[in-house]
C-alpha cells in the first residue's frame, strides 16, 4: 500500500517525511498536480460496478485501490503548467484527479472538504469557542460605525487578513499589526476587515497536531521587544522555539476541534499571557512544522510519516477521516 | 478605495529565492550538490527558512 503526497517539488518539509517512510520502506508517490496532464498522469474506469484507476508520476505507477493515504501537502493548482494553461483545463484536470481520490479508501491529510471549511477563521473562532478554547475579543466588519464602537471598548487592537492570504500584484505581505488610537476607520467599508483584542502575550504558541498526537513549543517574547512587533512570523526576536507541556484542558479543547473539524493534522497559534492562558489565534490546517522540528528536535516529521503509513481500518468512514481515540502531548 | 488592511501591508519578503539543492525526480526528495539530502542538513534550512511558517505563502495562505 502507497502513501500519495501531493505537493511541489520544492517543499523540503515533505522532504523530512518522505525520507522518513524510506527509511521505514513504505511507498511512495509523490507529485504535483501542477503537472497534471504531462509529467503527472492519470486514467479510471468505472466499468461493471467496479472503478479501477491508476495513477503515473516520474516513472511509478500505482493504482487508486493500492493507496493507503493521501496527505494535501503544498498541491500547485492543476494543469498549471501545461503549454496553454487555462481555467477550464484547470478544472477538468482538478476534477479527475481529487475526484478520482475521493473514490478511494485512502485516509487524508486533510480531506478536501474538511480543508476548505477549516480555512475559514470565522468558522475557526467560532469552533475554537465551542471547544471552550479562550478566544480574543474579535470583530469582522464592514460598518466603519462597527469598528469605532468597537475599539471604544476593546481600545488596544490589532488588525490581520481575515483569510490569511497575501495580495499580490505587487506582492506584500500584511502581518497581524497593532492599531493606533484614534485611527480613522473609513476604510473598513471598503473591504471586510478583522479586528481583535490585542494580547498582551509573553510567549506564542506552536501547537502542532498529528492525529492524536500533540507537539507544543514555545517561543518567549524578548526582554525589551519592541510592543509593535505582535506577529511572530515577521518579528526579528532571536529567542529559540523550545518544547513545552500542553495544559490538559487546552488538549482536551483541540482534540474537541479537530474531531469536529474532521482534521488529521492542525497547527495551531496561541498567545500566551502573563497568567499562562493560551489564546487562540488561529488553526492553520496544513500548517508548517519543520522549522518547529528543526529547533525543537520534536519528531513531527516521524508522527506524520507514522500516521500516513498506518494500515487502514477495516471500516474507514467515507471521508477516510480516523476517529481519535485519545490524546497524546509530546 | 483601498481596503483597511492593507494600510498595514509591506513588501513581501523574498519568496523566489535561489536554493542551494535541486529536486530528484528519482529519489522524489530535493538534494544537495554533494549528494546530500537537503532536508537532513538543518543549518541550510534556517538560513534559507524554507522550512518556516511564511514559506510557500505566495500560494498558499496555511502557514
Amino acid at each position: 500500500m502507497t502513501v500519495l503526497i501531493l505537493t511541489c517539488e520544492q517543499d523540503v518539509t515533505a522532504d523530512m517525511v518522505v525520507a522518513r517512510l524510506d527509511g521505514t520502506g513504505v511507498p511512495v508517490v509523490r507529485l504535483d498536480p501542477a503537472d497534471l496532464p504531462g509529467g503527472v498522469a492519470l486514467s479510471g474506469e468505472f466499468v461493471h460496478g467496479v472503478f479501477r484507476g491508476h495513477l503515473s508520476a516520474g516513472g511509478r505507477l500505482v493504482t487508486m485501490s493500492g493507496l493507503r493515504s493521501v496527505w494535501v501537502r503544498r498541491p500547485g493548482v492543476p494543469a498549471t503548467r501545461v503549454a496553454e494553461p487555462s481555467a477550464w483545463l484547470t478544472e477538468e484536470s482538478a476534477q479527475a484527479l481529487y475526484g478520482m481520490l475521493r473514490s478511494t479508501g485512502a485516509r487524508w491529510m486533510n480531506h478536501p472538504d474538511a480543508a476548505r471549511q477549516a480555512r475559514h477563521k470565522p468558522w475557526q473562532l467560532h469552533l475554537a469557542q465551542r471547544c471552550g478554547l479562550p478566544v480574543p475579543a474579535t470583530l469582522i466588519t464592514t460598518f466603519p460605525q462597527a469598528a469605532r464602537d468597537f475599539a471604544e471598548r476593546f481600545p488596544d487592537l490589532v488588525v490581520k487578513p481575515v483569510s490569511g492570504a497575501h495580495p499580490q500584484e505587487p506582492p506584500r505581505a500584511v502581518p497581524t499589526s497593532r492599531v493606533a488610537p484614534e485611527t480613522d476607520f473609513s476604510a473598513v467599508a471598503f473591504g471586510p476587515t478583522l479586528l481583535q483584542r490585542r494580547v498582551a502575550k509573553r510567549a506564542d504558541i506552536r501547537l502542532t497536531c498529528v492525529g492524536d498526537r500533540f507537539f507544543a513549543a514555545r517561543k518567549a517574547v524578548a526582554k525589551g521587544a519592541d510592543p509593535s512587533e505582535v506577529d511572530v512570523r515577521f518579528a526579528t526576536s532571536a529567542e529559540p522555539w523550545q518544547p513545552v507541556e500542553t495544559p490538559p484542558r487546552v488538549a482536551a479543547s483541540v482534540h474537541d476541534y479537530l474531531q469536529e473539524a474532521q482534521l488529521s493534522y492542525g497547527a495551531f497559534d496561541f498567545a500566551e499571557d502573563a497568567d499562562g492562558i493560551w489564546w487562540f489565534l488561529e488553526c492553520n490546517q496544513a500548517g508548517q512544522f519543520g522549522f518547529v522540528e528543526i529547533e525543537t528536535e520534536q519528531p513531527i516529521a516521524r508522527a506524520v510519516a507514522d500516521w500516513l503509513a498506518a494500515p487502514l481500518p477495516d471500516t474507514a468512514p467515507h471521508n477516510g477521516h480516523v476517529p481519535m481515540e485519545s490524546v497524546t502531548c509530546e | 478605495m483601498r481596503p483597511f488592511a492593507l494600510n498595514y501591508a509591506r513588501p513581501a519578503p523574498q519568496l523566489e529565492v535561489s536554493v542551494p539543492y535541486a529536486y530528484d525526480s528519482r529519489l522524489q526528495l530535493n538534494v544537495l550538490p554533494d549528494g546530500r539530502l537537503a532536508a537532513h542538513d538543518y543549518a541550510v534550512l534556517r538560513e534559507l527558512g524554507a522550512t518556516t511558517s511564511t514559506a510557500g505563502s505566495k500560494t498558499h495562505f496555511d502557514d
